[in-house]
């Protein structure tokens, strides 16, 4: 059974003449261990699939399904809690809260959520795997671009996520730092047993994926 | 908690501005009600020594004791028992050669009397004779002692000053207490007036006369000159101050909510509860208010101590919790304002910022 899975799924935004059909009959799966890229231009839909496979918002019509349950009318309690326990997020601009430390963003998790976190020893490992195993007393105004994404990336996977989603995740990147990121998240989906989305219109992350759909319209195809 | 604690610390500037400004605002507050109550407690200090609960009065004195006279045809019913004590108001001026000359209300009262019997001195003794009196321990930081033969309304008669009394105000002037009949001569008041009013310990004393009324001890306070006039000023003023402080509370977190809307969005878009972001900014504000009252309790402390006695300042408990309660509820309610706009956040606002 896939971890995720969106079935016939539609996205309208407004009413009447000004409505606009964002995503068109999506259906879509990733399994963990596997390295999914949703691809497109701007405009595609990738931003709003995005956000209803993140359960951030209900889709229109069609089911979104987390291992095998459809979330797709899940309150906004429900869908929160859904967040918080089994999906992690890695935004754009990394979006790490500027007044804790990198250590203190796991402390947050911890007061909200206060089982099946890591452990000291695989937050531990974590870090070290992520090369930020020094900076965890440093604020993210005292981290560079690089260093502030990985901590991003620590901070969605301290929860223990089934499924990490990744927004623009090399948006502002230098070649070497994407080959770092792309290898970084192709061993967390292939090591951590994670199921990895990446949403992106960087081709330099085409050759860490297991699959690519690509976006357009609002419709989506599978390329690999 | 946890975030508004780690917010404050690392924004030590800005919300150092805003405790300083809840500070001043709760300064202000525990000055003018410390104000408030003082000269409130100088009006009322004597009434309440006596544990009065009825005044009777002269039916035409508008309430006011040194505008009141009753004669002995008044009171022939009068029952004056051990609760009950004539007393016979003036103001006066008090002169000494060598001394400060004090404004202060001569009272006269009975020896054989209660308000006589149970007067609390802080030295000396009680005043035997008629050319003795006892005064307001606030005379002794104006350099009056204990020997010392006052002048009264520039009197030629002196009188000895035998002890000094404590919580002897009223109308905020010292009290100097003599004999009725030291009252009846300064006032030049005919042979058959007795007293300008009757004292009751008894909440159940009871005396009316064509000429004389009983009134209710807050009926009597709420008529002293000026008295109600003044603290519903203070009452205004700090009225005021609690609302100014609300609008402050709200309209800086409000500003602060609103920029830190994207962290907000981003935490609710990580799963992270809106009870826990609406806990952050209530307890920020709440965090705010009693370290800003803090620092207003701790100087206000230091200026009430630092302060000369003449200055009417009652510093007391009362006024400390309810200021700081007060203040607090303030808090909450002007934390309330921004919660709305974290509640409406729309998590999938965090993709694609």
């Amino acid at each position: 059974m896939a971890v995720i899975e969106l079935k016939n799924v539609k996205k309208v935004y407004g009413k009447g003449n000004a409505q606009v059909e964002a995503l068109k009959n999506i259906n879509f799966k990733a399994d963990k261990g596997e390295v999914v890229l949703i691809m497109g231009p701007s405009g595609a839909g990738k931003s709003t699939f995005l956000t209803i496979a993140g359960s951030l918002q209900k889709p229109t019509s069609g089911e979104v399904l987390i291992n095998g349950e459809d979330i797709s009318n899940f309150s906004a309690k429900k869908r929160n809690e859904l967040r918080l326990n089994r999906i992690g997020f890695v935004l754009q601009a990394y979006n790490l809260v500027p007044f804790l430390t990198v250590e203190e963003q796991f402390t947050l998790v911890d007061k909200v959520k206060k089982q099946n976190n890591l452990s000291r020893d695989e937050l531990n490992d974590l870090l070290k795997q992520l090369g930020i195993t020094d900076l965890v007393k440093k604020y993210p105004s005292e981290l560079s671009g690089g260093q502030q994404q990985r901590a991003a990336i620590a901070r969605a996977l301290y929860a223990n996520p089934e499924i990490l989603l990744a927004d623009e995740p090399t948006a502002s990147l230098d070649t070497k730092n994407v080959e770092e990121v792309g290898q970084l998240f192709k061993d967390l989906a292939k090591k951590r047993d994670k199921a990895v989305m990446l949403v992106t219109h960087d081709p330099r992350l085409e050759k860490y994926a297991d699959h690519i759909y690509e976006m357009m319209d609002g419709q989506m195809t599978q390329k690999k | 908690m946890f975030l508004a604690i780690k917010e404050i610390k690392h924004e030590k500037l800005r919300y150092g501005l805003i405790i300083l400004m809840i500070f001043l605002i709760s300064y202000l507050i525990f000055m003018l009600s410390s104000l408030a109550v003082g000269l409130a407690s100088e009006n009322t200090q004597a009434i309440y020594s006596w544990d009065t609960q009825k005044v009777v009065l002269n039916k035409n004195s508008n309430v006011i004791m040194t505008q009141s006279v009753l004669t002995k045809k008044d009171l022939k019913n009068a029952k004056i028992g051990k609760s009950e004590a004539y007393v016979g108001q003036l103001g006066m001026v008090v002169k000494h050669k060598n001394r400060d000359t004090v404004s202060a209300q001569f009272l006269g009262i009975k020896k054989d009397q209660f308000i006589y019997k149970e007067q609390k001195l802080a030295s000396g003794r009680k005043a035997k004779n008629s050319d003795e009196v006892t005064v307001d321990s606030s005379f002794k930081n104006k350099g009056y002692k204990l020997g010392d033969k006052i002048k009264l309304n520039g009197s030629s008669q002196k009188y000895k000053i035998v002890g000094f009394v404590n919580n002897a105000k009223i109308n905020i002037a010292p009290i100097v207490y003599g004999s009725l009949s030291t009252w009846k001569k300064m006032r030049m008041a005919a042979p058959n007036v007795v007293t300008s009013a009757i004292i009751s310990k008894n909440g159940d004393y009871k005396f009316n006369h064509r000429n004389a009324k009983t009134y209710p001890i807050n009926k009597f306070i709420s008529k002293l000159p000026g008295y109600t006039a003044q603290n519903m000023t203070f009452e205004l003023m700090i009225g005021f101050l609690f609302v100014i402080s609300l609008i402050i509370i709200a309209v800086f977190l409000y500003i602060l909510t609103m920029q830190k809307m994207h962290n907000f969005t981003v935490m609710c878009a990580q799963g992270i509860p809106s009870k826990t972001l609406v806990g952050a900014t209530v307890s920020q504000s709440i965090i705010l208010v009693a370290i800003g009252v803090i620092i207003g309790l701790i100087l206000m402390w230091i200026t009430s101590a630092a302060l000369p006695a003449t200055v009417p300042m009652s510093f007391t408990p009362t006024i400390m919790i309810s200021g700081t309660v007060g203040m607090l509820v303030m808090g909450v309610i002007g934390s309330l304002i921004p919660i709305r706009s974290i509640l409406k956040v729309d998590p999938a606002k965090a993709i694609g910022e």
